[in-house]
């Protein structure tokens, strides 16, 4: 809109007088725009915007008070004057009543017309402040309804428990994930809340109560099902008014049930490896006491057999936290997986010269059979050493002495098949279902004298998984161990 | 400290050779005549064999509770009966095992004559079996 010069539509059938207005407001700056009759003034008034709208009353198809109508109910904030010389009272009544701001009496002179002008224009102003007032207004309300529904939607969304209870202990708002937190049937706003909840959040929200401190937050864990069936974390926060004074609480509630499990598990893991390591700890410290009591008689043949046992419990302490180190790593992944081109026919052989003494020891044959033309693995080397080496160092472990290890390489579709067999002293049905677990080893007679830290097969099958390959176990007690790898190399 | 002199006899039962072996030492430098067995299996059919006058087991052999089931059986039996059966551990709840041996309670429920951690300190042992051949 143009702050000086108004913007006018001009609707009237007499040309003379058309031509003759147009011509006046043109020279005073004004721009106009003319209709010849009602239609066209209908059509071009709801087709622009224009500031001003000077409408004969008379005309031959539409008469004016249809085009105001018709103008006035789509663009409410032009500024509409009836022109007409048949001045009545009815005339202005109706006029007013469809929104005309004034009515312009013909004949009339060129300074009546201005003067309108101006004054209409004026309104027009007003008009459009209000119109922008009204919209901005309508737009904050808009936004603030949004703003409302939105944060009502997130609250409920979230998978915390969120409660507000005010100084009277009632409930004055919460989410639906609060119910299943507290294992409450069902909640209603105005509740008393305070006999429902646990006693140590209500001791928290009590003490919030007695405080009356607006900044300090409590937190306590909560066995909501017994048996660890679900336990929260709830903390209890005041809710100030926006003056600052003390208008309540807010609980958040969160499900730690797999938390607490999961801490659990790694307390269960350290005090296995703690009885893991004590064990033979304690069976040197033994022998040692024995060793430096002057009050024992000990051969000298006793003594270096004392030592060796020693030695031997040592070796298996070292291998436990070697073993240990593996996992750990595994688990916090801080070594990178370098994958590679491995033909899995040296890895064995390197295993196999490692394990040279152990074998000849116990004169144990080894028969290979591979098959023709196999493809390479594409594997971390580390890793590939690390099973290989376990499967087969198990199977001299044990085997029997003058006994075999058989140790295979097949073709199945996109798999290499590694079977490591043994003559050994096999693994009973019970003890095959547990083999894989962290820290599990068949205890009987003859794996009394073996040392292990029951850890090799775990950290195997970790490995071969992580690798996307499978492990299985074949075994008759008292005859001999089968163990069959697969390892993908597509 | 000395032992008297009802105890000639012990049964040590344990899958742990190095620890059954020092303990073997440990009471044969009190003069006892110590019977060994690496298994409750063993354990049962040396304790029929020997008569001893008092027998020392493992709580964790091949199975978790091989010792509890193992002294179960010795008590059904008349020589079980009149002489000190101890069940030698070191799981207990601290370590992380479900069970524990260390309340009243729960040794009434085994039916030892009492609970020996490891390691063994032979001078508690002693005094052990003294107050009961008193």
């Amino acid at each position: 809109m143009d702050n000086n010069y108004p913007k006018i539509l001009l609707v009237e059938d007499e040309k003379g007088l058309r031509i003759g207005t147009e011509r006046l407001l043109t020279r005073k700056g004004h721009s106009v725009k003319s209709a010849e009759n009602g239609t066209d003034g209908i059509k071009l008034g709801l087709a622009e915007d224009f500031d001003i709208a000077l409408i004969d009353y008379k005309m031959p198809d539409v008469d004016g008070l249809q085009v105001l109508k018709e103008i006035k109910s789509k663009k409410p904030s032009t500024v509409c004057f009836i022109v007409t010389a048949y001045a009545s009272y009815e005339t202005a009544i109706e006029a007013t009543r469809l929104g005309a701001f004034n009515y312009i009496l013909k004949p009339f002179t060129p300074e009546e017309l201005l003067h309108q002008i101006e004054k209409g224009f004026k309104q027009r102003k007003l008009l459009l402040e209000a119109e922008q007032l009204r919209i901005e207004r309508e737009k904050n309300l808009l936004e603030i309804a949004h703003e409302k529904s939105r944060l009502n939607t997130i609250i409920e969304s979230i998978s915390s428990g969120v409660l507000l209870i005010n100084r009277e202990g009632k409930v004055v708002y919460f989410n639906k994930a609060c119910l299943n937190k507290l294992h409450l049937e069902k909640l209603e706003i105005e509740d008393y809340i305070l006999d429902k909840l646990p006693i140590q959040i209500t001791e928290l929200v009590n003490k919030i109560f007695n405080n009356h401190t607006v900044h300090k937050s409590y937190t306590t864990e909560v066995e909501i099902i017994p048996n660890g069936e679900l336990i929260i974390d709830a903390t209890c926060s005041p809710v100030p008014h926006p003056d600052g004074t003390f208008a309540g609480v807010v609980v958040v509630l969160k499900n730690i049930t797999g938390l607490k499990k999961i801490e659990q598990l790694k307390s269960q893991f350290v005090s296995m490896v703690a009885h893991e390591m004590k064990t033979p700890l304690a069976a040197v410290l033994g022998y040692l006491d024995i060793l430096v009591d002057p009050n024992m008689n000990v051969t000298q043949e006793k003594r270096t057999e004392y030592l060796n046992r020693s030695a031997l419990r040592l070796k298996s302490s070292l291998d436990l936290v070697n073993d240990l180190l593996d996992i750990s790593r595994m688990e916090m992944s801080t070594k990178k997986r370098e994958i590679e081109n491995i033909r899995i026919n040296e890895i064995i052989n390197n295993s196999l010269d490692v394990l040279e003494l152990e074998i000849n020891k116990k004169s144990l044959t080894i028969e290979k059979k591979y098959v023709e033309n196999l493809p390479e693995l594409k594997i971390d080397r580390d890793e590939v050493t690390k099973i290989i080496n376990n499967l087969i160092s198990n199977a001299v472990k044990y085997n029997n002495v003058n006994g075999k290890i058989t140790i295979s390489l097949n073709i199945e579709n996109n798999f290499i098949i590694l079977i490591v067999e043994d003559t050994g002293i096999g693994i009973n049905a019970d003890d095959q279902a547990k083999l894989f677990q962290q820290f599990f080893r068949a205890k009987n007679k003859q794996t009394r004298a073996i040392s292990g830290t029951g850890l090799g097969l775990s950290i195997a099958k970790k490995l071969i998984e992580a690798n996307h390959g499978k492990i299985s176990v074949e075994s008759v007690y008292k005859q001999g161990t089968k163990f069959i790898v697969h390892f993908p190399f597509k | 400290m000395q032992l008297n002199n009802k105890v000639k006899k012990i049964l040590l039962v344990d899958d742990d050779i190095d620890l059954l072996e020092q303990n073997k030492l440990l009471l044969e430098s009190k003069g006892i005549e110590v019977f060994t067995a690496e298994s409750a299996e063993e354990g049962l059919e040396k304790f029929k064999e020997v008569k001893p006058d008092a027998a020392i087991i493992d709580l964790i052999m091949e199975q978790h509770d091989s010792g509890f089931v193992l002294c179960h059986k010795l008590k059904k039996t008349d020589i079980g009966k009149q002489i000190p059966i101890y069940i030698l551990t070191s799981a207990t709840y601290e370590t992380g095992f479900k069970f524990s041996a260390t309340t009243m309670e729960e040794q009434k429920w085994i039916k030892c004559d009492g609970i020996i951690n490891k390691p063994v300190i032979l001078d508690e042992l002693l005094s052990k079996l003294n107050k009961f051949y008193e």
